[in-house]
This record gives C-alpha cells, sequence and structure tokens, in this order.
C-alpha cells in the first residue's frame, strides 16, 4: 500500500509486524495471533499491566492493515520519545529491565498466560519507567510447558548483569557484538570463579551453560506436561532473587565528585546553567539531545522546558548516578544512556536494520554539546569543520561550548600530544561552525575563558 | 574424533532439559513454601500478603 512502510525490526513475529503510514505508528496483529490477544485483553491482563506502567498503552484503530490478507486487526501504540537499546543501558537500567521482564512474566502467569519472548529489545524507557512495547510478546500458558523464553532471559539479561557486576562493567558491550544475547558459555569463562558459590548463578548460568555443551548436537524431543506451574514459579522466583541480588557501585568513585573536578568556579557554573535554561526555554525543543551530558546537570536545566531530554554520556558510572537520581526524584522526561561520541551505536542485525544507529534516531531539535569539543577536536583529532557538519546533521538548534587552548583543561589534553591544532582558536571554531550554522547568541561565561553559542542549523 | 559443525549445534537443547531440572528443584522450595503458610494458618499466624502490586515495585520508580 503506498504511503505505508513496514519496521524491519520486528520481521521474527508471524503474530504480527509494526508499519508507519504518514508518520504515525501501527502494529498489524495477524490472524495467527488472534486467540493469544484476545486472551490479552480479556483476561484483564492487559488492562493490569498498563495501569502498573509495565506495559506500552495502545488503542484499536479503523486504520487499514498493511498486509491485508493475514491481518486480524491494527492497534496504535503509544509513541516512545526515544528509543535505546541494552548496549546503551547503565546497570541499574539492565536490571530494571530484567526486573520488569519478570514481574510482567509473573503476573501473566496468574491469569494464564506466559512471555513468549524476554528480548532485552522489547523493554524501552517511558516515563522513566521499563516498559515493555512488544503487545504480541504474550502466548496463552500451556499447564506443563516449561518457560520458551528462558534461555533468551539468561542471554539478554542475567549473563551481561553478572559479568557487569563480577567482572567488569564495560562488558555490557557484549550485547553489541551478540545480538540475541551473550552466549552462556563465553559469560561463564569470564565470570569468576566466586560466582559458583552464588546459587542462581550457579543453575542459570554456569550449570545452564555446561547442559547447553552437553546437549548441543542431540536432538530433544519435548516431553507434554514435563514441568509443573509450581516449578514454573520457582523458576521465576529464582531468577528475580538473583537478578536483585546483583550490584555495582564503581570502585574508586566517589558518587557525586563529578562537578568537582572541573577548573571553574562557581559562578562560572550557575551562568552556563543560566544560559542552557533560558535558551531552552526560549526555543522549546521538544527532543533535546544532551552529547556528553556527565551526570545530567545541564540535562535537568534543558528539560526544564518540557522537551524530552536524552543525557548521553561515556562514562558509565556518571550514567548510572543519572538514572539513580532520574529514578529517586520520579523524573518522566530524562532518560541517560551511555555513548561513545566517537564511536556511536551502530546500525546492527539481519540487514544492518534491526538496531537503528545512533545517527538514524535524529536530528534531535536541540542538542547541547558542553565542554565536550575539546575532547573531540584535540583528543580524537576531528578537524572543527567536520565536527560542524557532524552536529548539523544532529540536531536544528545547537547550544554549543568552545573551551580555548589556554583552559587548564584543554593543558591537560595537550600534555600527552604535540600541538597540531593551530586552528583550535576561538576565530577558527567560529569560522568553521558558521559554515553550517547561522550563531544567533554568542556569550562568555562568567569567571572563565569559555564562550557559549546558540546556533540553528543552516 | 566426534565433530559437530557449529552451524548444526542449537544451545536449545540442554536449555530445555536444564530448565526442567532446576525448575524442579526450585518448586519444591515453592511447595514447602506453600505448606509451611499453612501450617501457620492453623496455628493463627497470618500469611504474608502476597498482592499484585507487590511484586512490581522493583521495577517501578
Amino acid at each position: 500500500m503506498p504511503g505505508t512502510r513496514q519496521l524491519s525490526a520486528s520481521f521474527r513475529d508471524p503474530g504480527g509486524f509494526l508499519f508507519t503510514d504518514h508518520g504515525i505508528l501501527y502494529r498489524q496483529i495477524n490472524r495467527a495471533y488472534a486467540q493469544d490477544y484476545a486472551r490479552l485483553v480479556d483476561s484483564g491482563l492487559y488492562d493490569k499491566l498498563v495501569k502498573a506502567g509495565l506495559l506500552i498503552p495502545h488503542v484499536e484503530v479503523d486504520q487499514a492493515p498493511a498486509v491485508a490478507d493475514a491481518a486480524f486487526k491494527v492497534i496504535q501504540p503509544e509513541r516512545v520519545p526515544f528509543i535505546s537499546y541494552p548496549y546503551e543501558w547503565s546497570f541499574s537500567q539492565l536490571k530494571d529491565a530484567a526486573l520488569a521482564t519478570l514481574s510482567i512474566q509473573k503476573r501473566s502467569l496468574k491469569l494464564d498466560m506466559s512471555l513468549k519472548d524476554a528480548s532485552a529489545y522489547n523493554i524501552q524507557f517511558v516515563r522513566g519507567r521499563a516498559t515493555l512495547i512488544d503487545t504480541l510478546s504474550f502466548e496463552v500458558y500451556k499447564e506443563g510447558e516449561p518457560w520458551v523464553a528462558y534461555r533468551q532471559f539468561c542471554q539478554h539479561f542475567l549473563a551481561p548483569l553478572a559479568l557487569m557486576a563480577y567482572s567488569d562493567v564495560r562488558l555490557s558491550q557484549l550485547l553489541r557484538v551478540y545480538i540475541d544475547g551473550v552466549p552462556l558459555d563465553l559469560a561463564c569463562n569470564l565470570l569468576p570463579a566466586k560466582t559458583k558459590l552464588n546459587f542462581g548463578l550457579l543453575t542459570h548460568l554456569h550449570i545452564h551453560a555446561g547442559a547447553q555443551k552437553q546437549y548441543a548436537d542431540k536432538v530433544i524431543v519435548p516431553r507434554k506436561g514435563g514441568m509443573s506451574r509450581q516449578a514454573l514459579t520457582g523458576l521465576i522466583e529464582s531468577l528475580e532473587s538473583t537478578v536483585k541480588k546483583l550490584t555495582w557501585k564503581p570502585a574508586g568513585t566517589e558518587w557525586g565528585d563529578y562537578y568537582e573536578n572541573t577548573n571553574y568556579t562557581d559562578s562560572a557554573f550557575e551562568h552556563k546553567r543560566q544560559l542552557v535554561k533560558e535558551w531552552s526555554a526560549e526555543k522549546q525543543p521538544a527532543l533535546i539531545w544532551d552529547l556528553g551530558g556527565n551526570t545530567g546537570v545541564f540535562s535537568r536545566e534543558a528539560a526544564l522546558a518540557g522537551g524530552f531530554t536524552v543525557s548521553f554520556d561515556i562514562d558509565p558510572a556518571a550514567v548510572e548516578q543519572n538514572y539513580r537520581t532520574a529514578k529517586t526524584k520520579k523524573e518522566q522526561n530524562i532518560l541517560p544512556l551511555v555513548l561513545d561520541l566517537t564511536n556511536p551505536s551502530p546500525a546492527l542485525g539481519w540487514d544492518n536494520g534491526e538496531r537503528d544507529s545512533f545517527n538514524a534516531r535524529g536530528p534531535a531539535d536541540m542538542a547541547l554539546a558542553l565542554a565536550v569539543v575539546h575532547h573531540l577536536a584535540i583528543s580524537n583529532n576531528v578537524p572543527l569543520p567536520q565536527l560542524a557538519t557532524f552536529f548539523a546533521a544532529r540536531c536544528k538548534w545547537l547550544v554549543i561550548e568552545f573551551v580555548p587552548k589556554s583552559d587548564s583543561q584543554v593543558q591537560k589534553l595537550l600534555t600527552s600530544r604535540e600541538d597540531i591544532f593551530c586552528s583550535y582558536t576561538r576565530e577558527g571554531f567560529e569560522a568553521a561552525f558558521s559554515g553550517r550554522f547561522a550563531i544567533h547568541k554568542s556569550e562568555a561565561v562568567r569567571d572563565s575563558e569559555r564562550m557559549l553559542y546558540l546556533m540553528e542549523v543552516k | 574424533m566426534h565433530f559437530t559443525p557449529l552451524p548444526y549445534l542449537d544451545p536449545g537443547s540442554g536449555s530445555f532439559i536444564i530448565q526442567i531440572a532446576i525448575a524442579a528443584l526450585l518448586g519444591l522450595g515453592v511447595a514447602l513454601r506453600a505448606s509451611w503458610s499453612k501450617i501457620k494458618k492453623v496455628f493463627g499466624v497470618k500469611p504474608r500478603s502476597e498482592d499484585e502490586e507487590s511484586d512490581s515495585d522493583d521495577a517501578r520508580h
């Protein structure tokens, strides 16, 4: 049908798929899924999960289906403000996504339904909460059947969480390589031996991986009714208590000292806050990207204007703290994410179409690039005109800070490398960015050598 | 030597078998807990409330 476009992330499910029509997102439900969908709604499970904020709400609409001969219904789900992926989440975000999945499974079993997927990609952060976005993940529970998503849960959640907690928090990046979750044998090779003393990790990871290896080349014919409901409940509860016990706190980092290691004064800091707040209020951006957002201090100033703010940072500890702050304050329009701007998330999966790249998820209405240009221009050697091109493709409005060479933070970066950055001056910066942006405002940050600009893409 | 090429190895079978074994063990725990609360009930001890809302609190803000 003209104008409609099937989304490539949902091609696997015979139950239905996502499509857009004139920019509106719909989900076609196929006749093959009609019985499960009816049970989801009629049992009251849909209402219960939506009320608890665990499932994305939708409305049934009169939209023409994208593939008419298979269609049962078309629904319009609430749109998620920004799609993020598990390799961009901090430890607690992945943990909350895991606990949300198990909570949904427990509630489903009470109403004779079960999750057929436990994919971390089915969870998104909506109004600050881990929320299931795949309405077609449920099936009618058949007495005696094991949990079909058990292996997926262990690979998508338990293995990466255990690796982050016991080995290194950066191992969450394995999820970027293994799109169906971390292979359990790999996780077990990387985990310290002491994890075998943890009953949950011993059974669900170590013994599980051993069984996979032992039976890998054998065909198993499932025995009907092999697993009681009580056993299934025990399994889910065991996964839940194992996940709950996993914790991570960055070693050697004092919470809250991020802004104490800067070289500028309180008055410079306050001035910057005030300018970010003022300019965001003036431009009213609906989607803001804070690139290099640290623990989110300036993201929060920008978010006061009411827009949805994604706060990206390379440091998983800063993102963890940002998420904990958002959770404590019950903030609904801040999403902290881990991102290396010098190597942002690529397009992944089948045909490079299952997970969107960072670039493809833009542009934002406004981007903040505070105290970040010197890292990109000097540490990562990106020429200023290329930086301007990069930012021009990411946003309409840009709030950007120029940190001159004389600044002690830049001097620190230059101690270990030859100064080949002769165009890295205020004039060079303005000339390079003027090629792509109209500079609307430029303010010297009080009590500092830094400049803050408000620019609009040309 | 027996050798199966990598593309034909499926970790699903092992996951299936081990899930049933682990769950049988864990199910015993659930059964014991249920019996224990019945015994306590006989002696007038109120069971801990396990209402629907409580199991989502950790994932919730």
